[in-house]
């Protein structure tokens, strides 16, 4: 869906980006990770030619982005930043509203929209519709800076930093929000973030920037894998990084069978992570898996299937 | 409610300026008569008639009341509107002992003396005091004081004064020059809003052009006022000589030509400042989520940057617009007319009353216009 081909880019002396190449699939959600000024920003706005690349070309859909009309380019993809923008001196609504309104949709369906939208970010349209920006909390803001960029329901969003002002309990509502959009709607999404761990939530594919260059591209686990490469390492620290790779894995599937009397009980559908944490708060070397058949996972065995045991 | 050290500010400053109103007339006298235009003035009483006393017992219990009205800061205004109704009866009480001292249809004529004078500016000190105490302009009182002394004047109590004796002989030359003086300052503004704003626009995305917008207006400022309506004079005779269509529409050497450009000259400063810091009220990264979204340069302007730069852009539309006022006063200079005109008249006679006739409607113009501008900017932009 979008692809950059050779895309090298200058502010002045600065080299930002050097001949970065990938694609990001059709309807897969792509996570930019990298350091502070390793070029993630730049990359991203050179899809919506908010950034003009000095060399190289960015494909969306196959089609060349540089000739295509700005405005009606940036009208059809979605943008959210960490300060969310938010036209100060619009009600919510009006904001969610801007794309259709340039686009020129009629008055009924444009208010049916912003309805559907506040709804589907998690905000009662009837207390939220008419407030200024002014008097919302952070976390509020942001979702409705998903609801403005998802406004016109375009294919592709852009994300930078979106959540990354906010605390720890509210950054998961709005994740959990936008990995509901996304398995609902197969847009295809391009974030950045610092976060790992919500990389490794929300991420199908991930992309390590290291000053300007793209240093590893593909699926999660690889990327943040055993072998991960120089660069991640540099970024986080080992354990940390095996920790937070427990969150993408099944405790399914390293579940031996036979029951474990006296064992606290892990959900259904629970990650590595839980039952580590689960073992942590019980003190216990063992967490029994609901289910139809007695299954338990053992230390040992998440140990091994992180990679980290041994 | 009340806050005691507010108060005591309030009483404290305004109660030299109360005393100074009151002793004044005392010491330098209420009105001076002389016995016929050639003679010089001298100080006379005033006549002991009812309506003077009434008058002038009204004036001094203004006086009184005008520092304990600063008491309640709640109230600040009611110290303002005191001030106001004290000048109003100053007037009244020099209006009225002029009517008793001097005899209707004789040669005599009266004027306010300079303890009335000096009382009167120490009153407009004090009302521009209040107002800056409670941190508003003192345009809207000063403006009362004005359309006050107005009505006093066409209600005839003014009358045995020499200045409406002199405005009552020249009332069409003083209507024709009021409406020049309107209309020179008037186009100036337009003229320089209609070149500052789109440069200030196109100047936001583009530092060389801003850099050199910015140097040519300030660059103007430097050059003295009448020298530049006389440079101006020189090209603007040459192409009125070199394409008479021009010369036909009035753009040939003297006249109001050179006067309203260089009047123009003088707001691009402020009005580019003003325009580009209004601009820039929008943050960048507001401009940048609205670019963003789609909105195109122009979208941005209008939608983003002139809403939320409105109370930045009226401020400096108001200081320019009272200096065209102020500037339009020198049109007379090179021929452009409007109240200047009076005033260089009353100059070339020696004759204060007519100066006075020329400069107090200059001052009323400009009160009127920042007042005007002001209450707009409070609707536009309340949090201003
Ligand atoms: N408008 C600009 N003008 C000049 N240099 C810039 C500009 N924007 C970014 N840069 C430089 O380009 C490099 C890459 O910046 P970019 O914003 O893409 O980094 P980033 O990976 O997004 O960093 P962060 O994680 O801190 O947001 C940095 O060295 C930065 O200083
Ligand atoms: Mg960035």
């Amino acid at each position: 869906m979008i692809r950059f081909e050779g895309i090298s880019h200058r502010y002045g002396s600065v080299q930002a980006l050097r001949e970065v190449s990938f694609g990001v699939p059709q309807g897969s959600l792509c996570v930019l990770l990298g350091e502070s000024g390793s070029g993630k920003s730049t990359l991203l706005r050179t899809v919506n030619r908010l950034v003009e690349p000095s060399a190289g070309r960015v494909l969306l859909g196959g089609r060349d982005v540089a000739g295509t009309d700005p405005q009606a380019l940036r009208r059809g993809i979605g943008y959210v930043i960490q300060s969310v923008g938010l036209f100060p001196h619009r009600s919510v609504g009006e904001n969610i509203a801007t794309v259709p309104r340039l686009l020129g949709w009629d008055a009924r369906r444009i208010a049916l929209r912003v309805e559907e939208l506040l709804e589907m970010v998690g905000l009662d349209p009837g207390t939220y519709r008419d407030r200024l920006p002014g008097t919302l909390s952070g976390g509020q803001a942001q979702r409705v800076g998903l609801a403005r960029a998802l406004a016109a329901n375009p294919p592709v969003l852009l994300m930078d930093e979106p959540f990354s002002a906010l605390d720890p309990g509210t950054r998961r509502g709005l994740q959990a929000a936008l990995r509901r959009i996304h398995a609902g709607s197969g847009k295809t999404i391009l974030m950045v973030t610092h976060d790992v761990e919500e990389a490794l939530a929300l991420a199908d594919r991930i992309a390590v920037m290291d000053d300007g260059r793209l240093a590893v591209e593909g699926p999660p686990l690889e990327v943040l894998g055993r072998h991960a490469p120089a660069t991640v390492r540099r970024m986080v620290r080992a354990e940390v990084l095996a920790f937070h790779r427990l969150a993408a894995l099944r405790a399914a599937d390293s579940a031996l069978p036979g029951p474990a009397p006296g064992a606290p009980v892990l959900p259904e559908g629970a990650t590595l992570r839980d039952a580590l944490l689960l073992m942590l708060g019980h003190g216990a070397d063992r967490v029994a898996l609901m289910g139809e058949a007695p299954r338990h996972v053992t230390l040992a065995a998440l140990l091994a299937a992180s990679g980290s045991g041994g | 409610m009340r806050d005691p050290r507010n108060a005591a500010t309030g009483l404290l400053v305004l109660l030299p300026f109360a005393l100074g109103a009151a002793l004044a007339p005392w010491l330098l006298g209420w009105i001076a008569v002389a016995p016929n235009r050639l003679l010089s003035a001298r100080i006379a009483p005033l006549g002991a008639t009812g309506p003077v006393a009434i008058a002038w017992t009204a004036y001094h219990a203004a006086l009184i009341a005008l520092p304990l009205a600063a008491w309640r800061p709640a109230r600040a205004w009611m110290a303002e509107a005191v001030g106001v109704l004290a000048a109003l009866a100053l007037l009244a009480v020099v209006g009225l002992g002029a009517s008793a001292a001097v005899p209707p249809g004789g040669l005599a004529r009266a004027a306010p003396a300079a303890g009335a004078w000096v009382a009167l500016l120490l009153l407009f000190l004090a009302i521009s005091t209040g107002a800056a105490l409670r941190g508003a302009t003192p345009a809207l009182p000063l403006l009362a004081v004005l359309g006050g002394a107005v009505l006093l004047g066409v209600s005839g109590l003014l009358d045995p004064l020499s200045i409406m004796r002199e405005a009552l002989g020249r009332g069409e030359e003083l209507r024709q020059a009021l409406a020049e003086h309107v209309i020179l300052s008037f186009s100036a503004l337009l003229l320089a809003l209609a070149l500052s704003i789109p440069l200030s626009a196109l100047s936001i995305s583009r530092h060389g052009l801003e850099a050199g917008f910015l140097s040519v207006a300030s660059g103007l400022q430097v050059i003295p006022a009448i020298a530049l309506f006389g440079l101006l004079i020189v090209p603007l005779a040459a192409l009125g000589a070199a394409f008479p269509a021009l010369r036909e529409m009035g753009l040939g050497g003297v006249g109001p030509a050179p006067a309203v450009i260089g009047i123009t000259a003088y707001l691009l400063l402020p009005l580019a400042r003003g325009l580009l810091a209004g601009f820039r009220v929008a943050p960048p990264a507001l401009v940048e989520a609205a670019l963003g979204q789609g909105l195109s340069p122009r979208q941005i302007l209008w939608q983003l940057r002139v809403p939320l730069g409105a109370g930045v852009v009226l401020g400096a539309l108001r200081l320019a617009a009272v200096q065209a006022v102020g500037l339009a006063t020198l049109a007379a200079l090179v021929g452009g007319g409007g109240l200047g005109a009076i005033v260089l008249q009353g100059v070339g006679q020696l004759a204060a009353d007519l100066i006075l006739l020329g400069v107090l409607p200059v001052l009323a113009l400009s009160l009127a216009v920042d007042a005007g501008i002001a209450l707009l900017s409070r609707r536009l932009a309340p949090e201003e």
